[in-house]
């Protein structure tokens, strides 16, 4: 899952970036609005985290400029206020939820699994396809019942794909989803990782769609 | 200065009383002294009349005096009791109508000249009574000649002549007197109205003085204005003040969350609970700060019900998975007297509050009462029993320890209501639960006091 982080305060957000990616998330940093909403303008996100308080361009006005620009992405605000006029504006402006700075990150990363999960359209926080199930809130796959162990780079293909079960997600797209911006890999990295979980998931979930990117299909019962 | 009163009305009254009492005494005056000169005139000519009468009737006798001749006593002159009378001496003898006593002469006192002439003359009691008379020489023997009217005939005409002036001058004072007090009234409406519009700023009816006044009253409205502009600019900065030093305590304060999320370097997560009472202590203090720079200074008129949606249809989102429903039920033209923020902070915590605890249904429902709103938030939850209310309303208190909150959301809301001379009330609501009612000022236009 990859977040976008809009935080000005450099110790905060190396805080949390540390925090997220220990739970493996693909984190992006913006120091400021204007290379936030640039950011959220152009690359592939899951989620944003997004502080009011920013310099340069302010969190709602950069909200705003998203939701009219028609990205969907869920947003979490993060603010310093106490009031409920700064989290209503926020809703209005199309925030998806809510943390009052300070926070515990635990706090975070649940808010931020359920936005994604919801905005992939699970209502449940488990999900399933076949023998494979994924509990979207702890962030765990059991593959018969029982826990399956993944590397941080196979928990991110993996849950990219389970989220979006039954839909072809593209090369591209997962390949963002699982790098950081800066990051220095192959470009095959993808293809090798791939590798590596349909060997240990054993059964053929994982179906390559030639041309177009990669589907999770449960396999007829 | 003491004597000056202190309302424009008494002054404007009392100054204009003064000079329409002036005038009219003044002009009493002038008629009166034209009156009277035209009543003398009058008299003066008829004594000089008998005057010439007299003069023309005294020829030489027998002896070669001088001796009056028949028919000199004509009216008014030959009755003694109209007091009307004539004097002619001629050396050692002296004639006079029959008004004068022969043993107590009429003192004239002369000289007058050969024309008929204003003199004194001194009645036989003693008085002086003015009179006309003439010296001349008829025949070479000298002939004084003297006619008096009484004082009566002068008074007399006069005050005849003075009564009806009067009574028009009395009348004329009290149509200018009405006139000037119709004028203050009219004059001073503007005021009035200006009152008026002030209130209805500050109790939130108004936003503005209306722009539309009397010229000498616009300078005024028009200052008034800009120290309301000045005094909302002075609240946004004070309120944004506050919203940095919020962010300016805050984001620090999470990073310091944030790293002692490491076991290692808060193992018994002492460092962690003096973050969250710093926290505490932070948040109680800036919503005091917020409280205390606001007061119910700053009202406007706001649409209660777009505020609400906006609000359930934030927290229908937080609370997404639980599936409650909550319906609102607010007249569309519906509007407080509230500041924009206190008014989130209100309807805010009590709706956090319903949907933490209800179970399906938050009911919200308003309606004026007078020149009040009473808002009420109705849930399907535990409810509050009613012994604990007060303590719910204890700032920093909370009922629960488990659910997630401030602790001081419906004491905030208690105390942010009575500083808008209102309050909360907590009861049963008809599902169980816990009914929530907000009574705040109400905005709706007093009837007609917008226009002028």
């Amino acid at each position: 899952m990859r977040v976008l982080l809009v935080e000005d305060d450099a110790t905060l957000a190396e805080g949390i970036a540390r925090h997220l990616r220990a739970e493996n998330f693909v984190v992006d940093v913006a120091r400021n609005g204007e290379d936030g909403q640039h950011r959220g303008d152009t690359e592939a996100l899951d989620a944003v985290v997004l502080d009011l308080g920013l310099p340069r361009k302010d969190g709602i006005a950069v909200l705003k400029a998203w939701r009219a620009a028609g990205r969907a992405f869920p947003v979490l605000i993060l603010t310093a206020r106490d009031g409920w006029s700064d989290k209503v504006d926020g809703f209005k402006a199309g925030a998806d939820d809510y943390l009052v700075k300070p926070f515990r990150v635990e706090e975070l990363v649940l808010r931020l699994r359920a936005m994604v999960r919801r905005a992939a359209g699970h209502a449940s926080a488990r999900l399933t396809c076949g023998p494979l199930a994924f509990d979207s809130q702890l962030g765990t796959f059991e593959l018969d019942g029982l826990p399956l162990r993944l590397t941080a780079l196979e928990w991110r293909v993996l849950s990219c794909l389970m989220l979006r079960a039954g839909h072809v997600v593209e090369r591209g797209d997962l390949f963002e989803r699982v790098y950081e911006g800066d990051a220095d890999v192959e470009s095959n990295s993808v293809e090798v990782i791939l590798a590596r979980l349909r060997r240990k998931l054993g059964v053929p979930l994982i179906e390559t769609v030639r041309g177009r990117g990669y589907r999770l299909n449960a396999p007829p019962a | 200065m003491t004597l000056m009163p202190r309302s424009l009305a008494g002054r404007l009254i009392a100054s204009a009383l003064i000079f329409i009492a002036l005038a009219i005494l003044a002009t009493g005056f002038a008629v009166q002294v034209s009156l009277h000169r035209f009543v003398r005139g009058q008299i003066d000519q008829r004594l000089d009349t008998e005057i010439l009468t007299l003069r023309s009737s005294f020829e030489p006798g027998v002896d070669g005096r001088l001796v009056p001749a028949r028919g000199v006593e004509a009216p008014p002159f030959d009755d003694p009791r109209t007091g009307w009378i004539w004097l002619a001496r001629s050396g050692a003898t002296t004639w006079m109508s029959p008004g004068l006593h022969r043993n107590a002469p009429l003192v004239a006192v002369w000289p007058a000249g050969p024309h008929p002439e204003a003199v004194m003359a001194r009645m036989p009691d003693g008085s002086l009574i003015r009179a006309r008379a003439q010296q001349i020489v008829v025949d070479g023997q000298p002939l004084e000649l003297l006619a008096a009217a009484p004082p009566r005939a002068e008074v007399g005409p006069l005050r005849d002549a003075l009564a009806p002036v009067v009574v028009a001058l009395l009348l004329l004072g009290a149509g200018l007197v009405a006139a000037t007090l119709l004028q203050v009234r009219l004059g001073l409406r503007p005021l009035a109205r200006l009152r008026a519009d002030l209130s209805a700023v500050r109790t939130g009816r108004r936003e503005r003085l209306p722009a539309r006044q009397p010229v000498e009253v616009r300078p005024l409205a028009h200052e008034v204005n800009e120290l309301l502009d000045q005094h909302a600019a002075n609240l946004e900065r004070a309120r944004r003040h506050v919203a940095n030093l919020a962010h300016a305590l805050k984001t620090p304060l999470a990073a310091l969350a944030l790293s002692l999320e490491d076991p290692a370097r808060d193992p018994d997560h002492a460092l962690r609970g003096l973050t969250l009472a710093m926290d505490r202590r932070i948040r109680h203090h800036l919503s005091r700060a917020r409280t205390a720079a606001l007061g119910p200074a700053a009202r406007m008129r706001l649409p209660l019900a777009a505020r609400v949606a906006d609000h359930v249809a934030a927290f229908t989102k937080i609370h997404a998975e639980r599936g409650i429903t909550c319906l609102a039920e607010i007249e569309a033209g519906l509007t407080v007297a509230c500041d924009g923020q206190d008014l989130d902070e209100l309807v805010g915590n009590l709706l956090d509050n319903a949907f933490k605890w209800a179970r399906s249904t938050i009911t919200i429902t308003a309606a004026t009462a007078g020149r009040r709103v009473v808002l009420r938030i109705a849930d399907d939850g535990p409810g509050i029993p009613n012994e604990a209310v007060a303590t719910v309303l204890k700032p920093g208190k909370r009922l629960d320890e488990e659910t997630p909150g401030d602790g001081f959301g419906l004491a905030i809301v208690q105390e942010l209501a009575e500083l808008y001379g209102g309050g909360l009330t907590l009861g049963r609501s008809a599902a169980g639960g816990l009914l929530a009612t907000l009574d705040l000022p109400g905005a709706a236009e007093a009837p007609g006091s917008d226009q002028g």
